[in-house]
């Protein structure tokens, strides 16, 4: 590719989130947004096949339609206070309209039909940056306008993601059809504080991240894609199967692995404020999203040999991809929980 | 107690680093050695805890209960070696990995005084458990008990989980050490209920109470022998361990709250001890024979009087001594048969004469034959229930009545009648095997003469 071009869109994908995360005025934290999805565009299309093209042109819409909806909601915010400044949205509907953007952007329930399809048509790393990268932005429009934004319509749609996650992922094979569904179902939990510590949303997002970019980094080596690929990972590359089944662990939110520590932490701050029956739900929903899990470890690390397997052996070529940083993600995706202690810096 | 700690995080690199021909030896012995230091925390002088660290205690509750962890992981890897035998190394060293990294996880539990802390430690052991169940396992149907196994205990812990941060957040603190101390929490009637079973759910899955004890019979049945032996010695015991330690904040409403589980422990003694009349599977048999006497813990548990807290720990140890060892009897036939069913390898008296004197005391142990502790802790069991209510007597009598007979059901077809033809030419009696029972019934004979140890906090 133009050495330009490979470095104009990363750049751009970079500023525009960094445009978005900085400022104050709303036009241009809008323009970051756009920025970010027309970079990504040329990103989620790296290979030309009709998928491809299915997966980006679903992503385009609903991301269009989303900044449009937050548009409207500026420029409603405009007319009835006159200013541009973020932390100044008293007008209810301004206020209902972004948080309905903003959780479109994000892919929670019940706008979350395109992340799995959108997931499923584009390649792994690709995948990888739509899932962690591209949830920053509005993460961070979220984590400013936490006070203001309607709560009715965050519970609704946590409560939601959280089930449609689970649910959802029950029945797929395909691995990036997968990690959608955990990443809808993450981002139900991250919200789900967002009314009560929005630095807490933070700490999910943060660790969300670190997992699944550990994770996608481990199917990238051998292109993993379906869960009968990762069935004779073992035999190519043991140690990668076994970290795969502990970073999946940690996703699923086990003690004593780092996943569990954003759920503790949601659990007492929902408790604090009095929510009780909400986190039991959303805990035990949770378990779905271990189940599908456990299917993939289950493949992956325990039905080794000499147990038998129906699986057909793939061609074994030497891995050329990069793994950037892998040994760092694993230790902090799975030995992170004993700096728990550190958590009241939240406050 | 960073000195049991740090030795048994230091048997990893002990086990990984052993030469080839030594793996076996290094872990056992150095295992063996780490169980002598829990010693030190039987001697207890006074009701006090032995407060040893912000984080970790010892108390005549949790020191028997130490020990017993302690003892068993030598067994453990002594008990492993057959079925290891013709795996690679770097498989062999994983395997004892997962069972040292499970010791660790227990004793953390055991030892812990905050009770998030007990959680946490609680949770942390189902992973290996569940490697070791699903990984080393030897049907295929391993992989539905391993899921069974994971989602019961999850399902039941998540609420628990709920619970404890509500008692962290409306009384400040859930350490053990301080809430003996607190006044009690006062709810409105509903959300009382509520908050009593959320704590007491996890506990009676684990134990398992009799209506939601679906997962043991699988999870025993098709786990490892190390696997099956940590999970009916230690891994019930957590759950009554932790339902003595909760109650403690739990206390006004426990008292109408109990009467559902008690009566599906008195039912449910009955019925899992019926079950093992009818088994055609060893490990299955003793399996459900570990439901039947842990229904009993729970029910002397629940009625919360000295006696039955003294009877309930007494159980629990004996009961983890004597199901270790009828799971190390089960396994040493299955190594020889390759089948569970129990009369495929009938009349083995001739056969292996001294492997017939452990079967025979470890049925007189599993029967609760006086003087052995199963006896004193049933005894003390059943005087607790018959002072809570006279009728209970019906139910603990047909229940030792029922268990007598399973026992010797299963004592009498594995070693007496007429051999079968087809198992002539079977390997006699291992060194190792016979060491392996000897040590499992050397504590439990000598508790016999000094069960002052097991009998808790009112001695």
């Amino acid at each position: 590719m133009n050495p330009t071009t490979l470095f104009a869109i990363p750049m751009t994908l970079f500023s525009g989130t960094m445009l978005t995360m900085l400022s104050s005025h709303w036009l241009l934290i809008w323009a970051g947004l756009e920025m970010n999805m027309l970079a990504l565009i040329p990103i989620l299309m790296k290979k030309t096949n009709p998928r491809s093209t299915e997966a980006t042109t679903k992503y385009f819409l609903t991301q269009t339609t989303a900044s449009m909806l937050l548009m409207m909601a500026i420029l409603i915010n405009m007319t009835s206070s006159g200013q541009w400044t973020i932390t100044n949205m008293d007008n209810p509907s301004a206020t209902s309209l972004a948080t309905l953007a903003l959780i479109m952007k994000l892919g929670l329930s019940p706008f979350h039909f395109w992340i799995p399809e959108v997931t499923q048509g584009i390649p792994l790393t690709s995948g990888m940056i739509l899932l962690t990268w591209q949830k920053l932005a509005p993460i961070s429009i979220m984590f400013q306008l936490a006070p203001l934004l309607n709560p009715y319509i965050i519970l609704t749609s946590t409560a939601l993601s959280i089930l449609v996650g689970g649910w959802g992922g029950l029945n797929q094979t395909q691995l990036r059809k997968i990690m959608a569904y955990s990443s809808i179902s993450h981002m139900g939990w991250t919200t789900a504080i967002l009314m009560y510590s929005p630095s807490t949303m933070i700490l999910n997002l943060s660790i969300y991240i670190l997992l699944t970019l550990t994770t996608f980094s481990m199917l990238t080596i051998y292109a993993n894609h379906t869960i009968s690929s990762l069935a004779l990972l073992w035999n190519k590359n043991p140690l990668i199967a076994l970290a795969i089944s502990l970073t999946l662990l940690s996703l699923g939110g086990l003690p004593p692995l780092t996943g569990f520590l954003p759920k503790w932490i949601i659990i007492q701050e929902m408790m604090k404020n009095n929510s009780i029956i909400t986190p039991l739900f959303m805990t035990i929903a949770a378990l779905l999203n271990l189940y599908f899990y456990m299917r993939l470890i289950y493949s992956t690390t325990l039905t080794m040999l000499p147990t038998t397997n129906n699986i057909k052996t793939k061609w074994r070529f030497e891995s050329t991809k990069q793994t950037l940083l892998l040994p760092t993600l694993l230790i902090l995706s799975t030995f992170l929980l004993p700096l728990a202690p550190i958590t009241p810096i939240l406050n | 107690m960073l000195k049991l700690i740090i030795p048994t995080i230091m048997l990893i690199p002990t086990t990984w680093y052993s030469n080839n021909k030594m793996i076996w030896i290094n872990s056992t012995t150095h295992s063996l050695l780490i169980s002598l230091i829990t010693l030190l925390f039987l001697n207890h002088n006074d009701e006090n805890s032995m407060t040893t660290s912000l984080n970790f205690f010892s108390d005549p509750l949790s020191s028997p209960l130490l020990m017993l962890t302690t003892w068993l992981l030598p067994l453990m890897i002594m008990a492993s070696q057959h079925h290891l035998s013709k795996e690679t190394h770097t498989r062999k060293k994983l395997y004892i990995t997962m069972l040292i990294l499970l010791q660790l996880f227990l004793i953390m539990t055991f030892a812990a005084t905050e009770l998030m802390m007990f959680y946490i430690m609680f949770e942390a052991t189902l992973i290996p458990t569940l490697i070791i169940i699903t990984r080393w396992g030897n049907q295929p149907e391993r992989l539905n008990a391993g899921l069974y196994f994971l989602f019961y205990t999850l399902f039941g812990s998540m609420p628990l989980l709920i619970a404890l941060t509500y008692i962290h957040n409306s009384t400040g603190s859930l350490n053990l050490l301080l809430l003996p101390h607190w006044t009690q929490m006062s709810l409105p009637p509903w959300s009382n209920t509520l908050l009593w079973t959320a704590c007491m759910t996890a506990f009676m899955v684990k134990m398992p109470l009799y209506g939601l004890h679906l997962w043991l019979p699988k999870a025993h049945v098709e786990a490892p022998i190390a696997g099956s032996m940590v999970l009916a010695a230690i891994l019930l015991k957590l759950g009554g361990y932790g339902m003595m330690r909760i109650t403690i904040v739990l206390n006004p409403p426990t008292t109408p709250m109990t009467y559902p589980f008690l009566i599906l422990s008195l039912w449910g003694m009955i019925m899992t001890s019926s079950i093992c009349l009818r088994q055609t599977d060893l490990k299955s048999l003793i399996a459900y024979s570990s439901v039947s006497h842990m229904a009993l813990v729970i029910m002397a548990i629940l009625i919360q009087t000295p006696w039955g807290f003294a009877g309930a720990m007494t159980l629990m140890v004996a009961h983890g001594l004597t199901s270790s060892l009828l799971f190390c009897l089960a396994n040493s036939n299955y190594e020889r048969v390759h089948n569970r069913t129990m009369i495929l390898a009938r009349g083995l008296q001739v056969l292996l004469p001294l492997m017939t004197t452990w079967w025979l005391l470890a049925s007189l142990a599993n029967l609760a034959l006086p003087p052995t502790i199963n006896l004193i802790g049933e005894l003390f069991v059943m005087m607790t229930a018959f002072s809570w209510s006279n009728v209970t007597i019906i139910f603990t009598g047909l229940n030792m009545l029922i268990t007598a007979s399973y026992t010797l059901f299963m004592l009498i077809t594995t070693q007496r009648g007429t051999l079968t033809h087809h198992i002539n030419s079977i390997k006699p009696t291992f060194t190792r095997e016979n060491s392996l029972m000897l040590m499992h019934v050397i504590p439990l004979l000598l508790l016999s003469l000094n069960p002052k140890m097991t009998l808790g906090l009112f001695h």
